[in-house]
């Protein structure tokens, strides 16, 4: 291109107007303009892509694709006008599009580097990697620059991670990327530390370790600066693949001489001396003792060596908690082998207990003297708690009364000797009256702590909010244990005591979720969700903890706009993560490249996203089918067909953050890794059903309409018979998955109470639920069938049909008999609450739904055939033609769904008058040490809960008036 | 007691801890690809005996050589609650100060709010100085700090080390150890 200078392309200034428009979001004076430049100059083809951007975002997709079509067609090789069609395109989610753009320009200007690195983008943005290679290697051949013979390189290592045939990429893709890294090498032609990191990369691949170790200790390694210790770093990695543990040991030995606070140094440290005494292992006598310099090979010599860091410790202007913990790892190291040589080392009770006194003030003291706790005798808990608690001064007004710490140092210290004696189960093993009196201790230690914290920002915690947190915990044991009602009310109070002190402590919240969400309120927990400012990955993370209860517990509305949220995340991945691979390549990131490729797969394949994929779904149909659109529609609009499945069933990746809530609980009550292999199980299972349930739903439409009655041998042949196959098979499909969370629910398991959620799964079995929606879809069938037979000689089919519906409102019936009761009553004094009738209520609403849809579809399928009848019948002027009996069983079963759905409104009804007129001020609680902040806390949790209820109820209610009116339209 | 490692794509999914803090921003997935992508070495994490993550710096380099400006930048610096007060805030920074010095950079800056009385302290223990306040540098209504905010006042000569005005609402420009002469315009 030759260089215009300060003389602007005359093209560019007719142009500017338009992207000016598009720029402030004024499409439709980009399109006018663009129609007006191009009457004048007809082959402005830019003008035309402008034109179609403008009309992809006014919603006119066709328009806008027909027009870069017609442009593109013409092979452009202007800079505009390929860059519009490259914003175009991605726009349009037709990235494909853009390769072929260029893949036409540079055939056409073969030399141009520009277009040929943007062809090697857009394929970069598609993976194509053998297409990328062969790019990249183009672009040297242009422009011999380095970054472009490595984008090529990069491309072989792709191929080989992508290769399904782990031999072809050993044996075909990486040694050819090792070659042509070799060759660069040969020629002395390495520029850049990026390259020698995928020189790395290759060997290290290849398992070629050898070789990767020679590169970053020779004179190519030196290179390698940038990051943290990079080269000390790979050399270790290669000496462990090697199992070169004297150098592993000599290594790590000297980056813990540099900085004694690296845990991960220590680990290898120690990880190598065990190596070298299994091995039984000598220095050399001549040479050097290893690579790296002096190896330790013995328990003496690294015993000697934690010693020497502590002692050096004393010297370190900053306390650093290394050394001491090293110590306790080393013993622990010891004991495993069933070594007695740890009095050398000291006991590990004195030495955690002189840990304390050193670091006790400091808030991870805790969870540092955690990871060892294993090593003291359970005989010796209570002294140890007892030695500990002694040391830290605190001070009594009266020999009565509770000694208090004087200074945030010693609250810090007592308050990490509470935490541990949580851990060490001493709590738990209280009785009740033990427990009641340690909460009110606690909560007075609370309170008296917050003296320190006057002076904090909204925006800092509280010194003391772990004894708040840690009496609710031990309220919650009360309440979850031994069935105390009041405990859970107290917990509510204090934790909102807590958060009125603390605004922005996240666990106080959390905790608060939680526990309303047990209690069936989510109606505070909306707030509270978003006072924590969850966004972007968190929707994923923790978003589990809205929408596992905001549909199941009636707010719609909120349920909607969490999925929607979480969508909006998950949707926008797949683009933003393309854009970042290229930007990788740019910056010759390249171990960056298959970890973002790693990362959009484990986002892409989030059970959270299937999850909120399938609930959505189900939700809008809810809400909608065939009260504000159709169900037929509502399916098409979602893209919904009964064959497809678009869950990674085998790869879904279970990202919640179940620890996001703390807890001090002893080993075996914590959450385990068993707890959450469980957890994604169950999960799975659920997801199965729910995923099923959405496309039987979505196979009705495909039903009805189409039939030819007296064509039941030709059907056999065309679509329609294959569509019930197809629903015929995942109602079998989920019988299967019924059958299998059956068996799961059969082991009872029971998950930390902060730990995973469980799912909807057993309510749906024990309601009745589950048996009334399969039948429905057994129902289905059966009406299919007489829709082919038709009515004659069908006495036996419609005797079927009228039983399935006896049955049917026989289990709807009892489906309500169990969201019977009172939600929210004051009894002895306490206030009792039935969350589990909330969620039997929406689950009956879902069920009435489906039933609905499902007699909607056999409505459609008797009308044309009542019609039928009653022309014969005006024909024959008789009144001999009998009425087939499936009319009137249609006729009564529709006629007792609506009465029972009437019933359920009234019941509704009645529990809104219930909630309303209870007057929880008239509440005496039986605990009468309440002080008076608490007894304004506890009205306000209470009216919240009582709120929530009301609100989940009002909303029940609405829809199910909503599909009462839609049953009055089945009377045929 | 920590490791210091490099932070990855999989830490975003661990880091609740640390990013549920009301002054810890937590971006959207771009933002973190971008540090990661070009400015690896400067995005660090830091990891308990336990395994928790207990904290991460997230940086850049910036601004041009040849105006000797080129520098480090702090966008994110954080500390989960229960591993405050161990100087690994100071430790991070010390990392970064590192790595921008071996890239060649001139000095190191940051923006911090004024109402972050606990992170303006700390920098000034570090060596920080205010260089300058920046009207509205968290307002974007996208959460995302405006990269247009800054760039308009960022390099204006000023005296080295001479602490403007604080007004409340307002951020704070840090910056350490300026090896840029000070030309007085």
């Amino acid at each position: 291109m030759a260089a215009r200078g300060h003389v602007q392309d005359p093209n560019d200034r007719r142009l500017r107007p338009i992207y000016d428009y598009l720029d402030n979001g004024n499409n439709k004076m980009a399109i006018q303009q663009a129609d007006k430049l191009l009457k004048k100059h007809k082959d402005l083809h830019c003008a035309k892509v402008l034109k179609a951007i403008g009309l992809q975002r006014t919603g006119k997709q066709d328009e806008a694709y027909a027009l870069a079509q017609e442009v593109a067609a013409l092979e452009p090789t202007d800079d505009n006008s390929l860059q519009a069609l490259t914003i175009l395109y991605r726009e349009m989610h037709r990235p494909e599009l853009v390769t072929k753009l260029y893949e036409a320009a540079v055939k056409k200007v073969p030399n141009s580097e520009e277009y040929h690195s943007h062809l090697f983008m857009a394929y970069a943005r598609v993976g194509e990697y053998k297409k990328m290679q062969q790019a990249g290697m183009a672009l040297y051949k242009i422009v011999p620059k380095n970054p472009y013979y490595f984008w090529s390189v990069m491309s072989l290592i792709m191929q080989s991670i992508s290769a399904q045939d782990e031999n072809l990429s050993k044996t075909m893709f990486l040694p050819l990327a090792e070659r042509m890294v070799e060759k660069m090498v040969k020629e002395d032609k390495i520029e850049a530390e990026a390259e020698v990191e995928l020189y790395y990369m290759i060997l290290e691949r290849l398992e070629k370790y050898q070789e990767a170790l020679d590169v970053v200790r020779g004179k190519l390694g030196e290179k390698l600066t940038s990051e943290l210790q990079s080269r000390e770093n790979k050399c270790m990695a290669m000496y462990k693949k090697l199992c070169r543990w004297p150098e592993c040991n000599a290594l790590s030995r000297r980056l813990l001489l540099k900085n004694s606070d690296d845990w991960q140094f220590y680990i290898t440290y120690f990880d190598s001396v065990f190596q070298l005494i299994d091995e039984s292992w000598t220095p050399p006598l001549e040479e050097e003792q290893s690579l790296e310099g002096e190896v330790h090979y013995s328990i003496e010599q690294a015993v000697k060596f934690i010693e020497e860091r502590i002692t050096e410790e004393s010297k370190s202007a900053r306390p650093l908690r290394g050394p001491y913990l090293a110590k306790l790892e080393l013993i622990r190291r010891l004991r495993c082998r069933g070594c007695n040589d740890e009095y050398k080392l000291g006991d590990p009770e004195e030495l955690m207990f002189q840990y304390f006194k050193k670091f006790g003030d400091k808030p991870c003291c805790f969870t540092d003297l955690k990871v060892f706790v294993d090593l003291l005798p359970s005989s010796q808990y209570t002294k140890f708690i007892s030695q500990l608690l002694e040391v830290i001064p605190l001070s009594a007004a009266a020999e009565s009364e509770v000694a208090l710490p004087a200074d945030i140092k010693a609250l810090q210290q007592h308050l990490c000797v509470v935490q541990l004696t949580r851990l060490l189960g001493i709590y738990h093993a209280m009785d009740k009256k033990e427990k009641l009196t340690a909460v009110r201790e606690l909560m007075l230690r609370y309170r008296h702590g917050l003296e320190f914290g006057k002076t904090c920002l909204k925006t800092e915690l509280q010194f003391s909010d772990y004894y708040c947190l840690l009496a609710v915990h031990l309220l919650l044991d009360l309440w979850l244990e031994e069935g105390e009602e009041t405990a859970v009310w107290q917990c509510l109070t204090f934790l909102e005591e807590g958060l009125s002190h603390s605004p922005s402590n996240a666990q106080f919240k959390l905790l608060l979720i939680r526990i309303y969400c047990r209690l069936g309120a989510f109606e505070p927990v909306a707030e509270l969700y978003s006072s924590l400012d969850a966004k972007h990955i968190q929707h994923d993370t923790i978003g589990y903890l809205l929408t596992r209860y905001a549909e199941s517990l009636g707010h719609y509305a909120a349920a909607s706009q969490s999925c929607n949220f979480a969508l909006r995340f998950f949707h926008s991945n797949q683009k933003d993560t393309s854009e970042y691979i290229i930007q990788a390549y740019k910056y010759g990131a390249f171990e960056k490249i298959p970890e973002f490729i790693a990362f959009r797969n484990r986002l892409n394949s989030s059970l959270h996203f299937a999850q909120v994929r399938t609930e959505r779904m189900l939700l809008d149909l809810l809400l909608e089918a065939n009260i504000s659109t159709s169900l037929e529609e509502s399916i098409k609009s979602m893209s919904l067909s009964p064959e497809e499945d678009d869950i990674p069933w085998k790869d879904l990746r279970d990202n919640r953050d179940l620890t996001v809530l703390f807890n001090w609980d002893p080993k075996d009550r914590d959450i385990s890794e068993e707890h959450r292999k469980l957890s994604l199980e169950e999960e799975t299972v659920w997801l199965r059903i729910r995923s099923l349930t959405l496309r039987l739903v979505s196979g009705l439409p495909t039903l009805s309409h189409t039939i030819q009655p007296k064509n039941s041998e030709k059907t056999a042949e065309n679509g329609v018979s294959s569509k019930i196959d197809t629903i015929r098979s995942l109602l079998q499909q989920l019988e299967a998955a019924v059958d299998s969370g059956k068996k799961f629910l059969e082991q009872k398991i029971q998950y930390p109470v902060l730990g995973p959620p469980p799912t909807r799964m057993a309510g749906f079995f024990s309601n009745g639920s589950c048996q009334c929606q399969t039948s429905l879809f057994y129902l289905v069938s059966d009406i299919y069938e007489l829709d082919t037979n038709g009515l004659e000689d069908s006495a036996e089919i419609q005797e079927r049909l009228g039983n399935s519906f006896k049955s049917l409102i026989e289990r709807l019936t009892d489906l309500f008999n169990k969201c019977k009761g009172d939600l929210i009553e004051v009894r002895d004094g306490t206030l009792k609450t039935q969350p589990n009738l909330l969620e039997n209520l929406v689950f009956f609403v879902e069920t009435i739904s489906i039933t609905l849809w499902v007699s909607s579809y056999c409505d459609s399928v008797l009308r044309p055939f009542k019609s039928n009848l009653q022309k014969k019948k005006k024909k024959k002027k008789e009144s001999s033609v009998a009425m087939p009996p499936v009319f009137t069983h249609f006729l009564d079963y529709v006629t007792e769904l609506q009465t029972l759905t009437s019933n359920v409104i009234d019941h509704i009804k009645g529990l809104e008058i219930i909630l309303t007129a209870l007057k929880l001020e008239e509440l005496s609680l039986k605990d009468t040490l309440l002080l008076q902040e608490e007894k304004k806390f506890t009205k306000t949790v209470q009216g919240k809960v009582q709120s929530s209820y009301h609100h989940s109820v009002q909303e029940i209610g609405e829809l199910l008036k909503k599909r009462l009116d839609t049953i009055k339209k089945l009377k045929i | 007691m920590t490791s210091l490692r490099a932070f990855t794509c999989d830490d975003l999914f661990r880091f609740n801890n640390i990013n549920l803090d009301p002054l810890t921003e937590t971006y959207g997935i771009p933002f973190y690809l971008q540090y990661l992508a070009h400015w690896p070495e400067y995005f660090i994490v830091a990891e308990a005996p336990g395994g928790e993550l207990m904290g991460y710096i997230m940086g850049k380099a910036e601004g041009s050589v040849a105006r000797e400006e080129w520098h480090g930048h702090v966008t994110a610096l954080s500390v989960a609650p229960e591993f405050r007060r161990l100087g690994l805030a100071a430790k991070l920074m010390e990392l970064l100060e590192e790595i921008s010095e071996k890239k060649g950079g001139f000095f190191v800056d940051l923006f911090v709010r004024v109402s972050n009385q606990v992170a303006v302290n700390m920098y000034k223990q570090l060596g920080y100085s205010v260089y300058r306040t920046v009207l509205e540098y968290y307002s974007a209504s996208n959460g995302e700090p405006d990269e247009d905010a800054y760039g308009k006042y960022l390099f204006y000569p000023t005296l080295n080390g001479k602490v403007l005005l604080c007004v409340p609402g307002l951020s704070l420009c840090f910056v350490y150890r300026e090896k840029v002469k000070v030309v007085v315009v």
